[in-house]
């Protein structure tokens, strides 16, 4: 199988699995036009990812999919449970689909028909606008696209907007928000696909003003098709740009964003009265200017105000100069602008005034847009290199078919220069070049911009980039080399620079939180610190060997805290790795919303799902185990344990079941409990069907408490008696949870009361890979068991042993326990050694719910191992669950107490 | 009904929904002085909005929702 | 949010890229080639596209000039790739290229890039 169809099957299944929840949550929040849009993106993505390779079959149903989500998504269909169900049946058929192509490498042609079936079935619900109006939209579609396009960087009609808003938009502009003009233009057909643009325009966020425009010259009133939608809207916005592309996200297409830098609205407007006869005003106003007077300015300012008519071309530039004044004191070269401007009575070009701005006017651009963030050394030098690449691409030849786009392209990456620099100013200077080489399909007016804007580079402009890399690369200060104006400089170090600028050390630290790692990378760091564990184990041995051996005890004493240290060292690092992991429960819990909704509808029942402490972790194995047991007991829970709604109601209960599953951390454990309020297990039915089949007699009837008679359901030969599932609500497969549960070190408890419910409780390790185990002695050699198996250890005079029919057994608190010696149980033949006091040394274990004596010649310690399973031709040896090594290099084995017995 | 007709005088109120936009259309075809009464409005489809920019009827109220008015007086006024 | 394209077939590339983007704060979609790119481009463009060179169907370079061939806002393009040969920088700056980072590029150094071809970090 190719690396690209392996990486689409294991993409496939994760937008499955997501394309469910999705519908799940939907069923919750039928209108969420987040989750339909999200849920509409994943079936997209997915059918264009079949589309890649040869699975018609898998597009067809994919492409009916998306198109049934997309009608949707635009409100011209209704979400419904039935259009839930046929989706997930959908998809349920691409996943099989994708087993088959895992399993036989395509997919064969038998399923043709299944999946004509089921695309036709999502295209049926797809309302009856379709057909033809599809195909307009698309066309309509691309004509916007191109006349938002052509739009670009014609100057902004800002005049338009009132003085009075304008004013607002420059204090909300200095005060840090962003300024944006829009141009929302909506499809033509947008009125039979239910929107509202006008509502549309009327809600977007930070909204200043807005405007109505229409697209061409109206029709006769008699011609007017009036469900054609022919309005452009316009707006000025001071929100995020991030929360208008949110606003506007689905209809990037129309709406064309533009930043407007807060100078380009001091825009004078109003009535001429004659024309420009203000020179003495100019004169004398320039003066106090130069002069640096600007509190005379002000008085003088105001006095021309308060004998004007405040309708005049005059009285407006004179309240900006005043807004100026208030707002942005550094700015004088901006009140000079404005003062002149009374001249001829012409609006100020405001973009020239950026072209030949100085540190000044910088500066106060800063200023104004302190939200944006100035750049680390590190950015000024990558900027400078970035703008000479530009200059390089301009002063590359022709292009052909592509040369405006790449035009645009240049243009757009200088923009974010400029915008990333905080030099918002500057951008209309920018577009205006733009327009002009656009239009004259020439780079020159881009490159005279770029002259005035940044000085020019000697160094070509790869060999700059190289530079910048290689200097970023070695840590090297670049920056220093090549300061730009606008920029902060002389910043000592990088720290310095970083806590010198509030914002900035946010943008540095936004690295990677996390990283996708193969797990076998991860099993070999586990079998490091294994080995690690291991050989930092030895030390005690040499100390002892030290002092025994060549009788220095110093050196003994020093290795032994030496030992101390990288011991714990050892045991933290143990823990990280075990740590890396771990994942969270959810991992398999995450199913269980859809397959109990599948289950309880087929079986007429409802059933409310709850999940608790989803976000509990264990290791990844121990995770993984978990998943076939709990899709069994969920099953058997709605099969089996939760009652119809009607009995239900009629019992007093109300007619919805809850189902919770709940993870929890226990110490060293993870408890999971599955709990039900259904019609509970009845103890008596158990034991009657259980002596009935033989599994018990009739003593053990009498004496068996209703706890005892409730586990038998994990007895095996119990499941397969149909009858008793049937009748106690429980027993399907019960032993097939409890053999898996157990694999992993787990125990799964089971209680339950008739009539009430049934409460299932699966404990399990957190981790597999550090196993307890106590060392025991027997003939000569040593070997480990589990610690969870050892119930205790006890020595039993030999007395105390008795024979009942050729097997051995002692009393142990009352009770029988029968003794095995390991050395028979491992098929050697010497018998167990007695102490000094003839007692013979007894391991007890566990072993399901009964316990067994091993007979041994002597304990030893416990110790954590890490256990490493048999391989090869040791793998056959069953009695054995696998082996360690030991710190003094000897391996151990790890005893499987249950296959032995 | 959003719009209330009575003689020459339309009403808007409330919201005008995108149905409307057809009988206006038809009556001030008919109609050679209408007005319209906007006052009541809280928003229109914009397809009664394009018909009003086209018929250009005498505004005899404008919205007392002010963000409504000031939308309007781009594409009403002159 | 801003939307980036990461356009690259090997897969733990476009993951090595995706982190480091996402972890900043951008929204990232992928394509494993030229023409799943240009297809993904023309559904609704991006704000900047950071471009491998070599991909089955149509390569980085050919994207690019199909892209900018393309009547809509075009946004800064990264060309990324292990070829650090200067001749290599110039064919992708001819075929609409903005920028070129040779692999693998560190997080920081892509990020530099990325907000200021982009104007604002995130």
């Amino acid at each position: 199988m190719s690396p690209l169809l392996e990486q689409f099957l294991s993409e496939a299944r994760d937008f499955l699995q997501g394309i469910g929840e999705k519908l799940m949550e939907l069923e919750d929040a039928p209108a969420d036009v987040e989750l339909m849009t999200s849920l509409f993106r994943m079936v997209h993505t997915l059918k264009g990812n079949s589309g890649l390779f040869e699975f018609p079959e898998m597009t067809r149903v994919l492409h009916a999919g998306e198109d049934l989500m997309d009608a949707v998504r635009q409100g011209r269909v209704d979400y419904s449970k039935e259009l839930a169900d046929r989706l997930l049946d959908a998809m349920d058929f691409v996943g099989m689909l994708c087993d088959e192509i895992e399993a036989k490498g395509g997919i064969g042609a038998t399923h043709a028909a299944d999946s004509a079936r089921l695309a036709e079935s999502l295209r049926q619900l797809i309302a009856t606008v379709e057909g033809a109006a599809a195909v307009a939209v698309a066309v309509a579609l691309i004509k916007t696209v191109a006349d938002v396009a052509a739009a670009d960087g014609r100057p902004l009609p800002l005049a338009d907007i009132p003085e009075d808003v304008r004013m607002n938009a420059y204090r909300q502009a200095c005060d840090g928000a962003v300024l944006h003009w829009l141009d929302y233009a909506p499809a033509e057909e947008c009125f039979f696909q239910g929107d509202d643009p006008f509502f549309q325009a009327r809600g977007t966020p930070g909204l200043l003003w807005g405007s109505i425009s229409a697209r061409q010259p109206w029709p006769p009133l008699a011609a007017l098709d009036a469900y054609r939608c022919a309005l452009d809207f316009h707006l000025l916005s001071a929100a995020p740009r991030a929360e208008l592309d949110e606003y506007y996200r689905y209809m990037p297409d129309q709406v064309r964003m533009v930043p407007v830098s807060p100078l380009a609205l001091a825009l004078p407007a109003g009535d001429p009265n004659g024309g420009p006869v203000y020179e003495d005003f100019v004169v004398d106003a320039m003066k106090l200017l130069d002069a640096g007077h600007i509190e005379g300015l002000g008085r003088s300012v105001h006095t021309l105000l308060e004998l004007s008519s405040p309708y005049l071309w005059l009285s407006s530039a004179l309240r900006w100069l005043l807004l100026l004044m208030e707002l942005a004191p550094e700015d004088r070269k901006a009140f000079g602008t404005l003062i002149e401007s009374l001249r001829h009575l012409k609006a100020p070009q405001w973009a020239d005034h950026e072209l030949d701005g100085t540190a000044n006017t910088a500066a106060s651009t800063i200023a104004v847009t302190a939200q944006e963030s100035p750049l680390t050394p590190e950015e000024a030098a990558a900027l400078q290199a970035l703008v000479a690449v530009q200059r390089e691409i301009l002063n590359l030849p022709v292009a052909a078919s592509w040369q405006m786009g790449r035009i645009k392209g240049v243009a757009a990456a200088l923009s974010g220069c400029l915008k990333a620099s905080g030099d918002l100013a500057a951008v209309p200077g920018l577009e205006a070049a733009t327009a002009t080489a656009l239009e004259e399909a020439a780079t020159a007016p881009l490159l005279l911009w770029l002259e005035g804007k940044f000085e020019q580079q000697p160094k070509s402009a790869v060999a700059e980039t190289t530079a910048v890399a290689t200097a970023l690369a070695t840590g090297h200060e670049v920056a220093s080399e090549r300061p730009a104006a606008a920029l902060p400089v002389g910043a000592e170090t990088e720290g310095d620079t970083k806590l010198g600028f509030g914002r900035r050390a946010e943008d540095v630290a936004a690295g990677p939180k996390s990283l996708k790692v193969d797990q076998t990378k991860i099993d070999r760091l586990m079998n490091l610190i294994g080995e690690m564990v291991v050989s930092k184990n030895a030390l005690p041995y040499l100390a002892g060997r030290a002092e025994t051996v060549f009788g220095v005890r110093d050196l003994a004493r020093e290795i032994k805290s030496q030992y101390a240290v990288i011991n714990r060292i050892a045991e933290e690092m143990q823990d990280a790795i075990m740590q890396v992991r771990m994942m969270p429960v959810s991992f398999v819990f995450q199913r269980f919303p859809r397959l109990v909704r599948d289950i309880s509808r087929k079986l007429g029942k409802e059933v409310n799902l709850v999940l608790e402490g989803e976000d509990t972790e264990a290791d990844k194995n121990i995770i993984e185990s978990l998943g076939d047991p709990l899709v069994h007991i969920v099953r058997n829970s709605l099969d089996h344990g939760f009652e119809l709604p009607a009995v239900r109601l009629a019992a007093g209960k109300p007619a919805a079941g809850t189902l919770t599953i709940r993870a929890s951390q226990e110490s060293d454990r993870v408890v999971i409990e599955i709990r039900d309020d259904g019609k509970g297990i009845d103890p008596m039915t158990i034991k009657r069907k259980a002596y009935e089949k033989g599994l018990i007699d009739e003593a053990a009837l009498e004496r068996m408490s209703d706890q005892e008679a409730v586990n038998l359901v994990f007895a095996s030969g119990f499941s397969t008696m149909e009858v008793v599932s049937d009748l106690s609500g429980r027993g399907v497969g019960m032993d097939v949870v409890r053999t898996a549960v157990e694999k992993v070190n787990g125990i799964v408890t089971l209680d339950s009361e008739k009539g009430k419910g049934t409460r299932l409780r699966l404990s399990l390790p957190l981790s597999m890979a550090v196993t307890n185990v106590m060392i025991v002695e027997s003939d000569g050699q040593i070997f480990g068991v589990p610690m969870d198996s050892v119930v205790e250890t006890v020595r039993v005079p030999k007395s105390a042993i008795r024979t009942i029919k050729k097997s051995l057994a002692t009393v142990l608190r009352g009770r029988i326990v029968p003794l095995k010696s390991i050395n028979t149980l491992l098929g050697l033949a010497t018998a167990p050694k007695a102490n000094a006091n003839d007692e013979l040394a007894v391991l007890v274990v566990r072993l399901g719910d009964e316990s067994v004596g091993l007979l041994v010649d002597d304990f030893r310690e416990t110790t954590d191992i890490i256990l490493k399973p048999m391989t090869g031709v040791l793998a056959r040896l069953v009695a054995y669950s696998g082996s360690a090594l030991m710190g003094d290099g000897s391996v151990l084995m790890v005893l499987n107490v249950k296959e032995i017995l | 009904m959003a719009i209330a007709y009575k003689k020459s005088l339309a009403t808007f109120s409330d919201v005008v929904s995108v149905e409307e936009a057809e009988a206006l259309l038809e009556w001030l075809q008919k109609k050679t002085t209408a007005r319209v009464d906007l006052a009541a409005c809280t928003h229109l489809h914009p397809a009664n909005l394009q018909v009003l920019m086209v018929a250009k009827p005498a505004i005899s109220a404008w919205p007392n929702d002010a963000g409504l008015a000031a939308w309007l007086a781009t594409a009403l006024k002159n | 949010m801003r939307r980036i394209l990461i356009v690259d077939d090997a897969a733990t590339v476009r993951m090595y890229h995706r982190n480091i983007l996402e972890a900043a704060g951008y929204a990232v979609e992928e394509a494993v080639n030229g023409v799943e790119a240009l297809e993904k481009a023309l559904q609704a463009p991006f704000d900047l596209y950071v471009v491998d060179i070599n991909m089955p169907k149509l390569d980085g370079y050919g994207f690019l000039r199909e892209l900018r061939g393309q009547d809509f806002f075009q946004a800064p393009a990264i060309m990324v790739s292990t070829e650090a040969e200067s001749s290599d920088h110039q064919q992708a700056y001819v075929a609409g290229a903005n920028a070129y980072l040779v692999k693998p590029v560190k997080p920081d150094h892509l990020l530099t890039h990325v907000k200021l071809l982009i104007g604002v970090a995130a």
